[in-house]
């Protein structure tokens, strides 16, 4: 070893600490530096330290953001999260694999220059499919894509970038420009908007504010950007691309009139952009907040933990205070006992935002109660559903008011010490919770007796590594104690013997972030939305075959149907609704004849599915349901601890039966096994991810059984499992070759101007053929 | 302070803070446990633990869940012991490997091939011979005779040509049968039934073998004038010297059988024979005549299988007189089986037979597990010897060496196989059709360690890190593919010895075995 990698080894366990509770901060802190974990630096590490071999392996390997192996110079990362799979990202994955002439076993190139990822959610699923090399993301890719993208991130690799000014605070500021900085905004390119902008400005010396605002929510439109002139209305512009920057800014900071004259129906351009499908391509469109659809979309929505969304910078805390910010904190303080406020917050119904929906109050309660003088508090960032983007959206756009609702539970239940467990894909949102952190200690939110008060309270960050188990409270709590995340059999449970042996409360972002509303909250409005036993309101991430997709914040009681068709605009490309997955992999599929079910706990538990962390992924009749279930079984098959017989084991069965199934070779008796041993897994379980890995099956077997019997019949009736279908060209075909030149294993004759033919012997069922032909004339069956 | 919990509906008092396992282990309630060790932190694993809590109507795993006031706890109904079985099954479908060896399974008479074989590598022969008269009573006779199914099932054919067990049990006879007094199987201790065998062919001889073993006096009819049956008329001198023949009956009559030789049992006699003694066992040979009251198809006794029982009470029938064939291996096998079975009528048991316990299998083997199953084999080619000639010291010792041992070390003292067998287990149930391939590493020594036999209960990896041990064993990965390994997989490295012997001690299968064994 080099005295140079001594002296990297040195500096990083200073960094990080040398005790084996810093097992994970240390290998994260190697791995930035070495980009791998080679193992000769972590026999150093172990030499240098108090930590085993084991202790660094056993964790090490467990989770999935350390690698052993080098990788080439970009990583390139296929999105395979819900979203995505649906709009047929292993189609992608598949292309790349061919286009980099990856070897089998081997997910670099030979030229070593890229590394072929998967990854279980980008967190951008209105674009899916979503593919991100570096920094850049690319989304809606196609098969036929995949060449453009790798040509397009080498030049972009050529082109060095350049930017930098000041905004001049001494001359009259002429308005401001909002550029919404959430990572569907940012995975769309607004970061390249925004430079476009600030260059613009720059430009044309204008004396403009830029502003970056977290997530609108509304996602099928980003890049978003919205132009305030000093004193006139605002205009959002959506989907907007670099080359219009200087249009736009021309429009409001010239002579008026001249964007008026551009506005056309909002009706018009939605349309428009239904149809839209490919990612490079599309024109901009402004909308005006006011207009009817895009009321629609908003218009049933209830912002309460996303209020005031689109408007505040996340990080400007005398905004965030101008718009209610701290006044909860404040009166806490002032005037509120710790028994009030958990009175108040079991008067606003508000149950767990995280999944199970455990009464807030009562843990907390539980906690107070805990005579120990060291508690801790968690919120629980580790969002690790795939098509579900909700936590990070709070934790990106809304740091502040996470925070507050944090101290306010601190304060309730006398608690000095409080982590926030953020998944170390979330990047932004672990830069800005940092940064908002830091501010609030300046600003004396935290720290040693804060705003006078005598309450101490502070919040470390801790980075998870990749593993879904750890958004489970006990697995989270084996993770920040440097373990790896297997979970831990409750009771007891973490609000009495939890981080440390000490009582801890878990809360999830989201439960968090609805606190300050909660204490502000005069009325009982919080309280009066909703059912019975689900009041207020719940964040989704709408996703799929859908419209509109976005981050959406509903009333409790508001029925699928109404998300679907009011806010969502109904099924894309005009296919018919098959099912509605809520719940993600915990969750299930509700039926198109069963939307008219009200969200809430309850209904949804009756029907199979779940609220569970609030991913709604929309399907289309050309959707297969056992492919569905086959997909979310796969996730957590993969993501098991692997700890408890049940599910490390019996999720891997009903995968085998599953696939079998898909590939035609299942029978009516394998279908009665998947049953039973679903159940035997649901029943023997000790962790959530086990007692409901199982859901997604059950649920399609129950609304969709017989989708599961025409698949052991050897029929895909959807056209998706590839097993089951084959391609072929109709008399529609002019010969235009396109297929020809574009099939990856020469399974078409170039004939020009003739029908073309597959060749079945060669076909890999790609879905290229299909996906360029201009004249629809591959058919799948 | 106390809690109030219902244990199989009765109300008990217990001590707060113990776990649901002690307490029903207080009441005397067996649960078996395979990922359980005393006195550690509870970390449950391998979920046969379970029962079933009536207050929550939820399973929960015993070793690890502390008892709590109102728990209604029901340890073995329907659910519970299903749910149990539905655990073991998972782990057996990844569980690559076999307790018994093929060739075991293969032999009728179920006799330990591999163990002979060790024994006889070491130059036990006299050890060999015990386990081969365990389950056989005539192996001089069938070392000579014997089509040797087990070499059919022997794994090494997949590699060259299997082992010649046939060949290596002769050795162990031929050896035995030299000595001035060969070896006599211990016997208890008269008991006062008397078992009458009705014919003295191979398997009469074999019943009367096994009998005599457990205290029975056996008195053999037989219409010729010499023992051996079929053996001694219907077999050529030149397969077999009848004077091998003679010597192993000169064994079962010294262990105090007695033969009636020159009596042909008439049809009605069977019913004099049945008022004189306690028992009757048939074994008539292939043309066998009638005896009243006994029901037969074609030429053979009805019987049900493995217990060999007939529709008359107390009458049990073997050999070609059942099966027609003349295969003396099964006729040996069936005299084995009648004798338990007898003895299980006569002592008023539940009459199952030779019960066969549990054993993993696999199924065929793959190019990629050669090595591991080579590991521990010789590799030169099988001995071939001349014409009728047996083996010598040199070349048994060297063609026992060539077994692979393919039976587990852990066959006797394995939970899982225990446990599988008590809740009657299907291993097909889940067993994928492909398979992880087999491995064996010794990198460990004292201890072999085979990964496909793990279970993941973590009980090692518990041990390691509570001794200590720097090495030490960690889980590997996650999920489905998670492994019990040495980190870094440094061949370098092994665990302390102190520390690998116990983890091989505590092991609840057979993935970390030790690797001697003093035996052989």
């Amino acid at each position: 070893m080099t005295a140079e990698n001594h002296i990297a080894i040195d500096n990083i366990i200073r960094e990080c600490g040398s005790d084996k509770k810093n097992v994970i901060p240390l290998l994260q802190g190697l791995q930035d530096h070495f980009h791998y974990l080679p193992a000769d630096v972590l026999k150093e590490v172990c030499r240098r330290t108090g930590i085993t071999p084991a202790q660094v392996m056993g964790v090490a390997s467990f989770y999935s953001q350390f690698r052993f192996q080098p990788t080439g110079k970009h990583i390139i990362k296929v999105c395979t999260g819900t979203a995505c799979h649906v709009k047929r990202s292993g189609l992608v994955y598949d292309a790349f694999t061919r286009s980099l002439q990856l070897e089998p076993g081997n997910q670099t190139d030979p030229k070593g220059i890229y590394t072929l990822d998967k990854v279980n959610c980008l967190g951008c699923c209105t674009l899916a499919p979503v593919v991100q090399i570096e920094d850049t993301t690319y989304g809606h890719v196609d098969v036929e894509g995949v060449n453009r993208i790798l040509k397009s991130f080498e030049l972009k690799q050529s082109n060095s970038k350049q930017k930098s000014s000041i905004l001049n605070n001494t001359r009259k500021i002429q308005g401001e420009i909002r550029v919404g900085l959430g990572s569907c905004c940012v995975a769309s390119g607004s970061e390249a908007v925004r430079d476009s902008i600030h260059s613009a400005v720059i430009e044309k010396d204008l004396n403009v504010r830029m502003k970056r605002v977290g997530c609108v929510g509304m996602c099928h439109q980003v890049p978003l950007v919205e132009v305030i002139p000093k004193g006139k209305e605002p205009t959002l512009y959506s989907k907007v691309r670099t080359e219009d920057v200087s249009l736009i800014i021309n429009k409001h900071f010239r002579p008026q009139g001249l964007w008026q004259k551009l506005s056309s129906s909002v009706y018009d351009l939605m349309t428009d952009i239904q149809t839209d499908k490919n990612w490079d391509g599309i024109s901009q469109h402004h909308l005006q907040i006011r207009e009817k659809h895009v009321t629609s979309f908003l218009g049933k929505q209830k912002p309460i933990t996303t209020e005031f969304r689109g408007a505040i910078d996340p990080l400007d805390i005398d905004e965030y205070r101008h718009h209610h910010g701290f006044k909860a904190l404040e009166s806490v303080l002032s005037s509120i006992s710790q028994q009030d406020i958990i009175n108040k917050v079991k008067g606003s119904g508000l149950r767990g935002r995280g999944g199970a929906g455990y009464p807030t109050w009562e843990k907390w309660e539980k906690l107070k109660n805990q005579t120990n003088a060291t508690k801790y508090i968690i919120c629980n960032g580790d969002e690790g559903d795939p098509g579900a983007f909700m936590d990070r959206m709070l934790l990106e756009s809304y740091p502040y008011r996470i925070i507050e609702g944090m101290i306010i539970a601190a304060y309730a239940t006398q608690v000095k010490k409080g982590y926030f467990y953020i998944r170390a894909e979330y990047q932004l949102a672990v830069n800005r919770i940092k940064e908002a952190l830091r501010i609030c200690r300046e600003q004396d939110y935290l720290g040693e007796n804060i705003l006078g008060s005598g309450l101490c309270f502070d919040i470390e960050i801790f980075e998870g590594a990749g593993a879904f188990i750890c958004g489970e409270e006990t697995a989270l709590i084996a993770s920040i104690e440097g373990n790896r995340g297997f979970p831990r059999l409750r009771p007891p449970y973490p609000v009495e013997k939890g981080l440390w042996g000490y009582p801890t409360l878990v809360n999830n972002v989201e439960t968090f972030a609805t606190i300050p509303y909660i204490i502000r909250d005069e009325g009982d409005n919080y309280n009066k939305l909703g059912t019975p036993n689900s009041k207020g309101t719940k964040v989704f991430s709408l996703a799929g075959k859908i419209n509109r997709g976005g981050l959406i914040e509903v009333p409790m009681g508001i029925t699928i149907r109404e998300i679907i068709e009011d806010i969502g605009g109904g099924v894309a490309d005009d296919k018919n609704l098959k099912a509605v997955q809520i719940g993600g992999p915990s969750g299930g599929c509700v039926p198109s004849w069963l939307i008219d079910t009200p969200i809430d706990y309850q209904s949804l538990k009756e029907i199979g599915a779940i609220m569970g962390s609030g991913g709604l992924l929309v399907l289309d009749e050309t959707d297969c349901m056992v492919d569905i279930a086959r997909f979310f079984l796969s996730f957590t098959q993969m993501e098991s601890c692997g700890k408890c017989t049940f599910c490390r084991i019996g999720t891997k069965r009903m995968l085998d039966i599953l696939n079998s199934i898909c590939s035609g070779q299942g029978t009516f008796r394998a279908l009665e096994e998947l049953e039973r041993l679903a159940q035997s897994i649901t029943n023997g379980s000790l962790c959530g991810l086990g007692q409901t890995a199982p859901n997604p099956v059950l649920s399609t077997i129950r609304y969709f059984r017989d989708e599961y019997e025409a698949h052991i019949r050897g029929v895909c009736p959807s056209g998706k499992c590839q097993d089951l279908i084959t391609y072929t060209i109709n008399d529609n075909c002019i010969g235009c070759t396109k297929c020809a030149q574009n099939c990856p294993v020469d399974a078409i004759p170039f004939v020009p101007y003739e029908i073309h033919t597959i060749d079945q012997e060669l076909c890999i069922k790609c879905d290229g053929c299909k996906q360029i032909c201009p004249e629809d004339a591959v058919l799948v069956s | 302070m106390e809690v109030r919990v219902e244990i199989n509906g009765n109300k008990r008092n217990v001590e707060n803070g113990i776990t649901v396992l002690d307490v029903l282990e207080k009441e005397g309630i067996e649960v078996p446990t395979m990922c359980y060790l005393k006195g550690t932190e509870h970390f449950p694993t391998c979920m046969v633990c379970m029962v079933k809590d009536l207050q929550t109507n939820k399973l929960i795993p015993s070793c690890s869940t502390i008892v709590a006031d109102g728990m209604d706890i029901i340890s073995n109904d329907e659910e519970v012991v299903e749910a149990r079985k539905t655990a073991l099954e998972l782990l057996l479908s990844d569980h690559v490997g076999e307790c018994n060896a093929p060739c075991q399974t293969g032999c009728p008479a179920k006799m330990d091939i591999p163990e002979m074989n060790r024994l006889l590598a070491a130059g036990k022969f006299d050890e060999a011979l015990m386990v081969v008269k365990k389950d056989i009573a005539l192996p001089a006779v069938l070392g000579r005779i014997c089509p040797a199914p087990c070499e059919r099932a022997c794994r090494r054919r997949n590699i060259d040509l299997p082992v010649s067990i046939c060949l290596l049990k002769r050795y162990a006879a031929d050896h035995d049968l030299q000595k001035l007094a060969p070896y006599l199987p211990d016997r208890k201790k008269l008991n006062g039934k008397r078992i009458a065998i009705i014919g003295a062919g191979p398997a009469g001889l074999s019943a009367a073998y096994f009998l005599l073993q457990k205290g029975y006096q056996c008195v053999l009819f037989d219409k010729n004038s010499l023992a051996g049956g079929a053996l001694r008329y219907a077999v050529p001198d030149e397969r077999l010297p009848k004077d091998v023949l003679d010597e192993e009956i000169e064994i079962i009559r010294q262990m105090g059988a007695v033969f009636e030789m020159g009596r042909e049992l008439q049809k009605d006699e069977l019913e004099t024979i049945r008022k004189e003694f306690d028992g009757v066992i048939v074994a008539t040979g292939e043309d066998n005549a009638d005896f009243d009251g006994l029901d037969k198809r074609h030429r053979s006794f009805i019987v049900e299988r493995l217990t060999h029982r007939s529709n008359l009470e107390g009458v049990f029938a073997i050999g070609s007189a059942i099966k027609p064939g003349r295969v003396a291996i099964r006729a040996v096998a069936h005299g084995k089986e009648a004798a338990i079975a007898m003895d299980q009528f006569q002592k008023n048991k539940p009459v199952k037979g030779d019960i066969r316990m549990f054993t993993s299998r696999f199924g065929r083997m793959y190019e990629e597990d050669h090595e591991a199953f080579m590991a521990e084999a010789d590799d030169y080619p099988r001995i071939e010897t001349a014409g009728d000639e047996g083996f010598t010291l040199d070349e048994v010792k060297s063609e026992a060496a060539r077994c692979m041992h393919c039976d587990c070390r852990a066959k006797d003292d394995c939970m899982l196989r225990t446990l599988s067998d008590m809740y009657r287990v299907n291993q097909r149930r889940f067993f994928p059709k492909t398979r992880a391939p087999i491995r064996k590493i010794f990198r460990n020594k004292p201890v072999v360690y085979e990964p496909e036999k793990c279970i993941k209960c973590g009980i090692c990896v518990k041990i390691t890190s509570m001794q200590q041990d720097d090495l030490g064993l960690a889980y590997i990965g996650k999920g489905f593919d998670v492994e019990i390994e040495v980190p870094f997989d440094d061949s370098k490295l092994k665990l302390l010895e102190e520390t690998a012997i116990q983890c091989a001690e505590m092991c609840p299968t057979g993935a970390l075995e030790l690797f001697e064994n003093e035996r052989y």
